[in-house]
């Protein structure tokens, strides 16, 4: 007899994504992803300046607001086959690596992190023991008794108040929960610290953005940026050294604490390489422009079909013709009019609502198709295009992280155990200390093209008389984002964003195929179908985010998602 | 004092730009004492954590979905805010006031006072621009917004010559007397 659960967090602004799955024998058989609220945001847009464009888009999304921006202004840059000056690029290339890396610590340690590490576990470790255990891991210096005795003793607080605060959802004791007392308290005292760490990223996209959370700085053609060294208001020599102090602790806490945590958690849930991987096909784009031209990239893109590695295609640029002309959107199982699957510059988005019906219109997320194939997004994407390329950076990081899985666990990765839920988290780290290491890169290119004298940030940009149509990309810490603008007569006439949780949670299309996240809950074990920890922790593993905009505070408490069981 | 003033809300989204809508008019109008900090949040998620932890006191405005009429200004305390259930999170920009606070206070870095100043919304329609009902409420949320920070004897007073109100977020049809270059 199979039971149906349904996952979705409940608020009266609806947008947010729903899971439903069906459960025989304690197994997932059936899975359907949904987004719970249409937008439209895009048509806001219509009629208005293009280069006003980013400030609006960046308002998609409250935690995505800098790629929104930078995805706008390069498709309008695309449209004008506009060039960007060195120094601009090399800006927004530090701002979107500080970005990724602030977007990496939060989603590990903030949202997934408790999904292994049960907290009510804590108060049976011993600090001294810990210590031993992190020192034989990382020579992170706050490593140390007093550092878990302490976070130990704010956990032993909380359980002895009965007011569990923060942690009053958690399913603890959850059979699925297997760490040590000890690698619990390892891991939860570096949820605390993790908090000073994405604020020192933070504050380097503030440097150089002039604020956060909405940058103020970009500009079509360019940046804002005064760049003076002499100047005490300009982008100076102090500001540049306080930004490299900055990315000095956060790099640190990456390599030394970070993809060290995803190791050690790895190499003890070695069943999760089994469970979760779903969509085969990948699909990146590149990214950290090296040029005014864009010709060249720090992260490669590419696609692969079916987990074949050996027969990835690479993107050759951000806007690559093979790209651009291979996207399209497909309705039928979302709540809007239309019949084909359509191209983003043709795209429509007339809502037809139906009701939620799982054999046929079941989501306002429309399916992104990549040549007519459902495609995964996302760090694992990332890495793998990478790595199937033989691309140098991303094999070394992937080839540390591996030995360090294999040294914790005494056991053995091959890349084929990267198709699951660990692969996601582990790629996630790999892709996180590929960019602190071009975190100092960047700053230096930037420094060294200051120092020759080179203080360009803008080129002016001249819209044409006939009709333009560009594409913006960004391959963001949630995988590749696209907007797509089609110009006239210097106004908006067209404007879609390909988001990547449309590539993840997108619905079925036409032939049925199921979309990432669905495809990648079948098969899982479910220890107690009624606290649906497994689910979790493989939806939080792609870094979902949904119609993530509108936050009415409601007061009566309903902010809470409902887990039911039919 | 370290007090943040902070306006909560999509701008694209009709009503709910109610909070970055008060914190521009405040920061136009008003002069402030050092220590206070008025911004437009947008709609952060867990990373206002980060925005409250080592203040003294917050101040948020935003718009609420409750069971009264619209443009009703209803004033939650931090204790009506702690005594909130988090979230189950799916994804990790779901609204996010409840677990910021709660999060602080477990690292020990919550502001001693919470206000949120919360105007009941008549529409959340896709659109740049306020209801009536709302935007009526306007003065009468600055007002306690102030009110508010005579509470903690904090100094401010009206600009001599009140600044451009930094609202960007005109809806089109406005667009060529606002945003003519």
């Amino acid at each position: 007899m199979s039971k149906r659960i349904t996952i979705d967090p409940i608020t009266r602004i609806e947008g947010h994504l729903r899971i439903d799955v069906e459960v025989d024998d304690n197994a997932v058989s059936n899975a359907w992803a949904s987004c719970t609220m249409w937008r439209g945001i895009e048509k806001i847009l219509r009629g208005r300046d293009p280069r006003d464009a980013w400030l609006f888009t960046q308002r998609f999304c409250g935690v995505c607001t800098t790629v929104h921006a930078m995805a706008s202004v390069r498709a309008v840059e695309d449209a004008l086959q506009l060039e960007v000056p060195l120094n601009a690029q090399l800006i927004r290339n530090l701002i979107l690596i500080a970005h990724a890396l602030h977007d990496h610590i939060v989603h590990f340690y903030q949202l997934s992190a408790l999904d292994w590490v049960d907290v009510m576990q804590i108060p049976n470790a011993d600090p001294e023991r810990t210590e031993k255990l992190a020192e034989s891991l990382s020579p992170w210096t706050r490593n140390s008794r007093n550092e878990f005795k302490a976070a130990q003793d704010r956990v032993k607080a909380v359980a002895a108040s009965g007011q569990l605060g923060i942690f009053m959802n958690g399913y603890w004791g959850h059979p699925a929960m297997h760490l040590s007392p000890d690698v619990n308290l390892l891991a939860f005292s570096h949820y605390i610290q993790a908090l000073e760490y994405q604020r020192k990223a933070l504050q380097v996209v503030g440097i150089l953005g002039s604020k956060t959370p909405h940058i103020q700085n970009l500009t079509v053609g360019g940046v804002a940026n005064a760049i003076d060294l002499d100047s005490a208001t300009a982008l100076n020599a102090d500001k540049l050294e306080h930004i490299r102090e900055l990315l000095s602790d956060v790099v640190r806490f990456i390599n030394e604490v970070y993809v060290v945590d995803v190791c050690a958690v790895a190499a003890m849930y070695p069943e999760w390489f089994k469970i979760g991987g779903g969509v085969k096909n990948y699909l990146a784009v590149p990214d950290l422009p090296l040029d005014s031209a864009g010709s060249s990239y720090d992260l490669p893109g590419g696609y692969i079909l079916n987990g074949d590695l050996a027969g990835t295609r690479p993107f050759k640029t951000a806007s690559d013709k093979m790209f651009r002309d291979s996207v399209t959107e497909d309705v039928t199982h979302a709540y809007y009019e239309g019949g084909k699957p359509l191209h983003p510059w043709k795209g429509e988005t007339e809502p037809e609502f139906t009701g939620w019906n799982g054999d046929k219109k079941y989501s306002w997320v429309k399916a992104p198709r990549f040549n007519g194939q459902p495609m995964q997004v996302g760090p694992l994407a990332q890495v793998l295009v990478g790595f199937a390329q033989g691309h140098p950076l991303t094999v070394k990081h992937a080839t540390a992280a591996i030995q360090k899985i294999q040294a914790v666990g005494g056991i053995k990765v091959t890349p084929d155990m990267l198709h699951s839920t660990l692969g996601r988290h582990g790629a996630r780290a790999i892709r996180a200390s590929m960019l602190a290491e071009l975190a100092q890169k960047h700053l230096q290119l930037l420094t060294d093209n200051i120092a020759k004298g080179d203080y360009t940030v803008f080129n002016q940009p001249e819209f044409p008389n006939h009709e333009v149509e560009g594409v913006g990309t960004h391959e963001a810490p949630r995988g590749t984002l696209s907007h797509w603008i089609v110009i006239e007569d210097a106004k908006i006439k067209n404007y879609q964003a390909v988001v990547p949780s449309t590539w993840n949670a997108s619905p079925r299309d036409l032939s049925g195929a199921h979309g990432p996240y669905e495809a990648s809950l079948l098969h899982t074990p479910l220890a107690r179908p009624e606290e649906p920890l497994e689910v979790l922790r493989t939806v939080h593993s792609f870094d979902p985010c949904m119609a993530c905009a509108c936050h009415t505070f409601d007061p009566t408490g309903r902010e809470i998602a409902k887990v039911k069981v039919l | 004092m370290k007090i943040l003033i902070g306006g909560i809300g999509n701008v694209l989204l009709g009503d709910d730009g109610v909070g970055p809508y008060v914190a521009r008019l405040l920061e136009a109008r008003y002069e402030f004492e050092d220590g206070v900090e008025i911004d437009d949040l947008g709609t952060p998620a867990l990373d206002l954590i980060d925005r409250i932890s080592g203040k003294d006191a917050v101040i948020l405005i935003d718009s609420i979905d409750t069971d009264v009429a619209p443009g009703t200004v209803v004033l939650y305390r931090k204790a009506d805010i702690m005594r909130q259930r988090p979230a189950v999170r799916m994804d990790p920009h779901a609204p996010a006031l409840v677990d910021a606070s709660l999060s602080a206070e477990l690292f020990g870095v919550a502001p001693a006072d919470i206000l949120l100043v919360g105007i009941k919304a008549e529409s959340f329609e896709t659109g740049c621009s306020l209801t009536a009902i709302v935007s009526a409420s306007l003065d009468d949320v600055i007002g306690i917004v102030l009110a508010e920070l005579d509470q903690f004897h904090v100094q401010y007073r009206l600009r001599e010559n009140p600044a451009e109100v930094g609202i960007w977020w005109t809806p089109v049809e406005t667009l060529d007397s606002t945003l003519a270059r």
